[in-house]
């Protein structure tokens, strides 16, 4: 039998906490969890070697150990760097983390094109959540965004590298998941993208994972784009018998009334898939994914747990209470009713033109 | 006439190959190192000679010899960093060029010392002409029995491999280096673990420059004691600058750390003075990353002493008023140069070279350039200048690498000493256009620098 690993004291904003060695800060916070848990946009506990390069989980570490108490000079990675024994870490307590953090922020949105209104991930984004924990208002950037044309990688998946945040985990998924990597980064620096060399189809029966780790809305499920908001879906959990033995079964299902809208994995109060109860990590191949949008397909468990800071938690559908509808009661009795049909008077939107089959946010050209 | 220990022979015709190399007592430090001499003992020597590193941080070598991990049955890499792509800064390319033996000679006994039997020459991909050469003297130095299997019968195997890298900048940072040279995508690595538990396929590896592993041969043959006397302080033995700008003799110069940096620029034996009898403004004295300095504060510290070529007294005053020895790529601008347009060519740069895996490095680089090329054209605002110094703040130790420093340092010091410029960029913009700032007050003598 091995050794027992020996447990780190380690005190992260004055809570400490013993985790075994090898640990790191990173994941040490979360145990203790809450506002103590660094953001991490690239770091992903499933996806080894990944981390580091975001630099949202920077923290101060003001006591090296308990045998070697001095300070780290620089702020470190914490989901990269392990804990010592005695390890004084401050996260919100140290205005310096705050202030780089912000600056962070700043950074990866400075050629990020903002587009929430219209992009698929607004709701469950971690980069929308980030800047609006520890962004700071405005912008003092004034030059053109980077922007990209969007690539479809097969039918299933599109690309849209001007929201790309270059967080590797797509790659990492893709190198973990399947046996040959198809995708991969191309360039350096500010022009660096992630791209197919000569665009491909990624094939892989588990690339569609590489959505599900996408910290934002630059890998998309086109199965839903445009179908909906996803705070418009009602997520339940849901599992099927999937033949695939690589395939945890263990899905979510993001739907409307009977309707499927969309299959993706579970995922946990940090935003990574969940470990499933047969102990598979909760990856899913593409068929539950892609294929299976029939609530028939699945058999239903019940809604899923959302937390009720998010936006999603709006469709919360548990003991909920419908509101009173007053309007008929101050009309007497009446319904209300739409007064004129715009069509009648203008011919501006055209009635043929059917806006839910555009691939794309509808334009005046569309009207034409 | 200071010391040369590495290009005393340089000029000696055909150096380059083998037989005059030898002839002028060329590997008899592998000799004295391989028959008499344990690997334990090289590097305590190294350590006793004080040998900094040559690439730019300075680091002491036989401190970092002594940091590599010895598991069993695991080999160990040494390997040779020629991926010298810091603007400014070409000793070691002439270093290979004209003594390649020098090098090889230095890699047989640094590998011994460490261990290594298969080391790695990692070049930069734009030396192309030099690979040949290097390959030339690897397989003349194979043939005379200094390479290969049992060298001189002591049982100790060892062969050089050159790679050639493909033309990134960042590829001369280690990490990045073992990756490219294991066949990735240069990125650097998260350290730890540290190249000396991990470095080459996992393998505990030393990465040293060309300089320093030539200067192990001098030490080995004089000893790290009589090295040590060379130079003063804890900048020993000799150092190549790589001198460029506008000056009369352009080139790389060896010297013993002891001479002025007025001499060193004025002196006929180096430098030679400003070029076409203008004044001397600025200079950037290690390499484009390091700070530059205008010219009251390059030949006199803030204390008002004279400021040395050596570590120490470069760094004086810290970066406030100090710069760094760095990597000797010692850059000369004149009263002509605009130090907007110098610090805009960096930045530009260092765009383009970040390697874009982390986010501060990787946008911030780039949004320096756009504000340097606006306030370099004239269209730039005061709180444009302010907004730069934020911004390089912020990428400064915040990074995986040290690119991210070294890009925002060149932006933080020029703004430091050179804020007025910056700001006559603004209020005369037209002007910017057609005429330059010129010297200013730049070489007055007690120019104290306004911290921003």
């Amino acid at each position: 039998m091995s050794e027992p690993t020996p447990l780190f004291k380690v005190t992260i904003d004055n809570i400490t906490v013993e985790v075994p060695a090898g640990t790191t800060i990173l994941n040490a916070a979360r145990q203790i969890g809450g506002e103590v848990a660094p953001p991490a946009m690239c770091y992903y506990s499933k996806l080894q070697g990944s981390g580091g390069k975001c630099r949202t989980c920077l923290v101060e570490v003001s006591k090296g150990s308990e045998k070697d108490p001095r300070p780290m000079p620089k702020l470190v990675a914490s989901c990269r760097t392990t804990v010592m024994d005695g390890m004084e870490v401050k996260n919100i307590t140290s205005p310096k983390v705050l202030d780089a953090r912000a600056s962070v922020v700043e950074f990866l949105l400075i050629n990020h094109p903002l587009d929430c209104p219209i992009c698929d991930q607004a709701g469950e984004c971690h980069l929308q959540d980030l800047s609006y924990e520890h962004g700071k208002e405005g912008t003092r950037y004034e030059f053109q965004r980077r922007t990209f044309h969007k690539v479809d990688l097969g039918d299933k998946i599109q690309l849209h590298m001007t929201r790309c945040i270059m967080c590797f985990r797509c790659v990492f998924t893709a190198d973990q998941l399947t046996d040959k990597r198809e995708h991969g980064i191309l360039d350096r620096g500010d022009h660096a993208q992630i791209a197919t060399f000569i665009q491909k189809n990624l094939q892989n029966e588990f690339i569609g994972n590489v959505i599900d780790v996408c910290p934002v809305g630059a890998l998309t499920d086109k199965t839903f784009r445009f179908k909906n908001r996803v705070w418009f879906t009602k997520p339940v959990d849901a599992h099927r018998n999937c033949d695939n033995p690589k395939c945890c079964g263990e899905v979510q299902l993001w739907m409307r009334g009977d309707e499927v809208f969309r299959v993706t994995a579970r995922k946990d109060e940090w935003g990574e898939v969940k470990e499933a109860s047969n102990g598979k990590t909760g990856w899913i191949c593409n068929v539950c994914r892609f294929d299976k949008k029939d609530a028939k397909d699945w058999v239903i468990e019940g809604p899923s747990k959302i937390n009720r800071h998010s936006v999603i938690a709006q469709g919360h559908y548990e003991g909920v209470v419908k509101p009173q509808e007053t309007l008929p009661e101050v009309l007497d009795g009446r319904q209300p009713k739409l007064l004129m049909d715009i069509h009648s008077v203008s011919q501006v939107n055209k009635p043929t033109v059917e806006l839910s089959l555009l691939e794309r946010p509808a334009h005046s050209t569309d009207f034409k | 006439m200071g010391v040369k220990l590495l290009l005393e022979k340089a000029h000696v015709p055909n150096i380059r190959s083998y037989d005059v190399y030898r002839r002028e007592g060329g590997y008899r430090s592998v000799e004295k190192a391989l028959k008499a001499m344990d690997p334990a003992s090289i590097v305590e020597e190294v350590k006793k000679s004080g040998l900094r590193g040559r690439g730019g941080a300075g680091f002491p070598a036989g401190m970092k010899w002594s940091f590599i991990a010895k598991p069993e049955g695991v080999p160990r890499h040494l390997v040779c960093n020629a991926d010298e792509s810091e603007p400014g800064t070409f000793k070691d390319r002439y270093l290979m060029e004209f003594l390649p033996h020098l090098l090889i000679e230095g890699l047989i006994v640094s590998s011994f010392a460490l261990g290594s039997n298969d080391t790695y020459i990692y070049i930069r991909g734009e030396y192309a002409w030099i690979v040949d050469i290097l390959e030339h003297a690897i397989n003349e130095a194979k043939a005379n029995g200094w390479l290969g299997k049992n060298i001189l019968g002591t049982g100790f195997d060892c062969e050089i491999h050159v790679q050639r890298g493909a033309g990134a900048y960042i590829c001369g940072e280690e990490t990045a280096l073992i990756e490219s040279l294991e066949g990735k995508r240069g990125n650097p690595r998260i350290k730890p673990p540290f190249p000396a538990i991990q470095g080459l396929w996992m393998r505990p590896t030393v990465v040293n420059n060309v300089e320093t592993l030539a200067a192990v041969v001098p030490i080995i043959n004089m000893g790290g004691d009589e090295y040590a006397k060379i130079g003063v302080g804890k900048s020993t033995g000799t150092k190549l600058i790589s001198a460029c700008g506008n000056i009369n003799k352009p080139g790389v110069y060896e010297i013993d750390m002891t001479i002025s940096v007025e001499e060193f620029i004025y002196s006929n034996e180096y430098c030679g003075g400003i070029a076409n009898g203008k004044r001397l403004k600025a200079c950037i004295p290690g390499g484009s990353s390091v700070p530059i300095l205008p010219a009251n504060l390059l030949l006199k510290t803030a204390k008002g002493e004279t400021r040395y070529m050596n570590y120490e007294s470069l760094a004086d005053g810290g970066f406030a008023t100090g710069s760094m020895m760095g990597s000797g790529g010692f850059i000369i601008l004149d009263e002509d140069q605009c130090v907007v347009k110098n610090t805009y060519t960096l930045a530009r740069f260092y765009r383009h070279e970040s390697c874009g895996q982390c986010s501060p490095c990787r946008e911030g680089t780039g949004w320096m350039e756009k504000l340097l090329q606006r306030l370099e054209n004239g269209q730039g605002k005061i709180s444009d200048i302010d907004l730069l110094w934020n911004i390089q703040s912020k990428i400064e130790g915040n990074t995986i690498c040290p690119l991210g420093d070294a890009a925002a340092w060149p932006v933080a010091a020029a703004i430091r000493h050179f804020r007025d410029e910056f700001e006559w960029h603004v209020t005369n913009a037209q002007e910017s256009q057609v005429r330059n700032f010129g010297l200013a007050h730049y070489a007055d003598e007690i120019h104290v620098p306004v911290s921003a």
